[in-house]
C-alpha cells in the first residue's frame, strides 16, 4: 500500500518537477542552492501527499506546496544575490537565440525580479506560469482584487529598479 | 509591462531546458529528513518536558518534608507539582498541533497566522517556566526558613538582628536572580535561534500585507 503511493508520487513528481525547477530558479543562486530547495520541496511534498485527494490536480497543488517551502519554510543563508552569482546561475539555462538586445533586457529583467522580496516573487512567478488571479489569490489566501492591485505594484516596483 | 512579457517569453522557452532529476533521485530524496524549524521545537520540548519529569523522580525532598510534620505542606508541593505536570503536558500538545497546522498545504496567508501562533506558544512557554522557577524558590525558601526545625535556632538569631536578616534575604535574592538568569541563558539557547528563524520567516510572510 505504502510502497504504490511512493510509486504514484515518484512518477507524479518526476512527471511535474520542471515547476520545482523555475521555483528553486527563481529563489536561489547556484547549483548547490537550487538542490537545497528541491530536496526540501521534495521532502514537503512527500510529508502532505498522503493528504492530497486528488480533487485538484497534482501540478496544480505541486504548486502551492512548492511556494510555500521556498517563501516559509525554507531559509536561505543569503539574502542577495550577487552579478557573479547571477551570470553563473545562467549557466543552468540553455541559450537558444541570439537576440542580443533582448537578451540585455531579459538579464536586467532577471536581475530586477531578484531584487523582489519572496512575496513577491510568488506573484511574479504565478504571472509568469500564466496563472489566473483567482488561482493567485487563492494559493496566496488574499482576495482576488488584492492580488491585482499587488501585481500592479510590483510592475511599478520593477519599472523603477530598471529605470532608477 | 513591455519587458514583463519579454520575461515571460523567455520564461516558457526555457522552462523545460532544466537537467532532469531521474526517479531514484528522488526515492532518495523522499527518505530523507526535513529541515523544518516547527518540528525542532517539538522535540525540544517534549525532551524539556521528559527531563523535568525524570529529575523529579530523583530528587526525593519527601524524607525531609516529613521531618517538618506538616503534612498541609506535603499537600500542597504534591498539587503544585501536578498542576506544573498537566501545564507542562498542555503545552507539549500545543505544540503538536502547531506543528500540525504549519503545513504546506494551506494558503501562504494562514501560513503566516500559524508561524506567528507557534511563535507565541513558544514564548508562553519559556515565560511560565520562568515564572515557575522563581515561585517555587520563594516557596522552598520560605518552607525550609518557617517550617524546618532545623532552621529554629537561625530564626531566632535572625528575628533579633535586623541587619543579618536584610543580608540573608539579600542573599536569597541574589541566588533567585543568578537562577533565572542561567535558565534564561539555556532558553535563549534552546528556542531562541528556532524563534529567531521563525520570526525571519514570518517577516518575510508578513510582506503579503504590503
Amino acid at each position: 500500500m505504502s510502497e504504490n503511493l511512493e510509486q504514484s508520487f515518484v512518477a507524479q513528481l518526476k512527471a511535474n518537477q520542471n515547476i520545482i525547477h523555475k521555483i528553486c530558479r527563481l529563489y536561489t543562486a547556484g547549483e548547490d542552492a537550487h538542490k537545497d530547495l528541491f530536496q526540501e520541496i521534495t521532502i514537503q511534498l512527500w510529508k502532505a501527499y498522503p493528504k492530497f485527494r486528488g480533487d485538484s490536480k497534482f501540478s496544480t497543488w505541486t504548486y502551492r506546496v512548492a511556494l510555500n517551502t521556498a517563501i516559509t519554510l525554507y531559509r536561505k543563508t543569503k539574502r542577495t544575490i550577487s552579478t557573479i552569482e547571477y551570470e553563473s546561475h545562467q549557466h543552468f539555462v540553455k541559450d537558444v537565440d541570439y537576440n542580443y538586445e533582448e537578451e540585455e533586457q531579459i538579464k536586467l529583467m532577471y536581475k530586477a525580479v531578484y531584487q523582489l522580496n519572496d512575496i513577491e516573487k510568488a506573484l511574479v512567478f504565478m504571472y509568469l506560469e500564466d496563472k489566473d488571479y483567482q488561482e493567485i489569490a487563492e494559493t496566496l489566501g488574499i482576495s482576488e482584487v488584492n492580488a491585482r492591485v499587488k501585481m500592479n505594484r510590483i510592475k511599478g516596483k520593477l519599472k523603477k529598479i530598471l529605470n532608477p | 509591462m513591455k519587458e514583463l512579457d519579454l520575461l515571460k517569453k523567455d520564461w516558457k522557452k526555457n522552462s523545460d531546458s532544466f537537467e532532469q532529476i531521474s526517479e531514484n533521485e528522488i526515492y532518495k530524496m523522499i527518505h530523507k529528513k526535513s529541515s523544518s524549524i516547527v518540528k525542532w521545537i517539538l522535540i525540544i520540548s517534549i525532551l524539556e518536558f521528559s527531563f523535568w519529569t525524570f529529575s523529579n523522580l530523583f530528587i526525593n525532598t519527601d524524607e525531609l518534608l516529613r521531618k517538618m510534620n506538616h503534612p498541609e505542606i506535603v499537600l500542597a508541593l504534591d498539587l503544585l507539582t501536578y498542576f506544573n505536570y498537566i501545564v507542562g503536558l498542555i503545552f507539549v500538545i500545543i505544540f503538536y498541533k502547531n506543528y500540525k497546522t504549519i503545513s504546506t498545504t494551506i494558503a501562504t496567508k494562514n501560513l503566516m497566522s500559524a508561524i506567528l501562533r507557534t511563535r507565541k506558544t513558544v514564548q508562553y512557554y519559556v515565560w511560565y517556566n520562568l515564572g515557575m522557577i522563581v515561585i517555587i524558590s520563594i516557596l522552598s525558601y520560605f518552607i525550609a526558613f518557617v517550617y524546618n526545625p532545623d532552621m529554629a535556632f537561625l530564626r531566632e538569631k535572625l528575628a533579633a538582628d535586623g541587619k543579618a536578616m536584610f543580608f540573608t534575604v539579600g542573599i536569597l535574592i541574589l541566588i533567585i536572580l543568578g537562577l533565572l538568569g542561567i535558565f534564561w541563558c539555556i532558553y535563549r539557547l534552546l528556542y531562541g535561534t528556532l524563534l529567531r528563524r521563525l520570526y525571519a520567516n514570518y517577516k518575510e510572510l508578513k510582506k503579503i500585507d504590503f
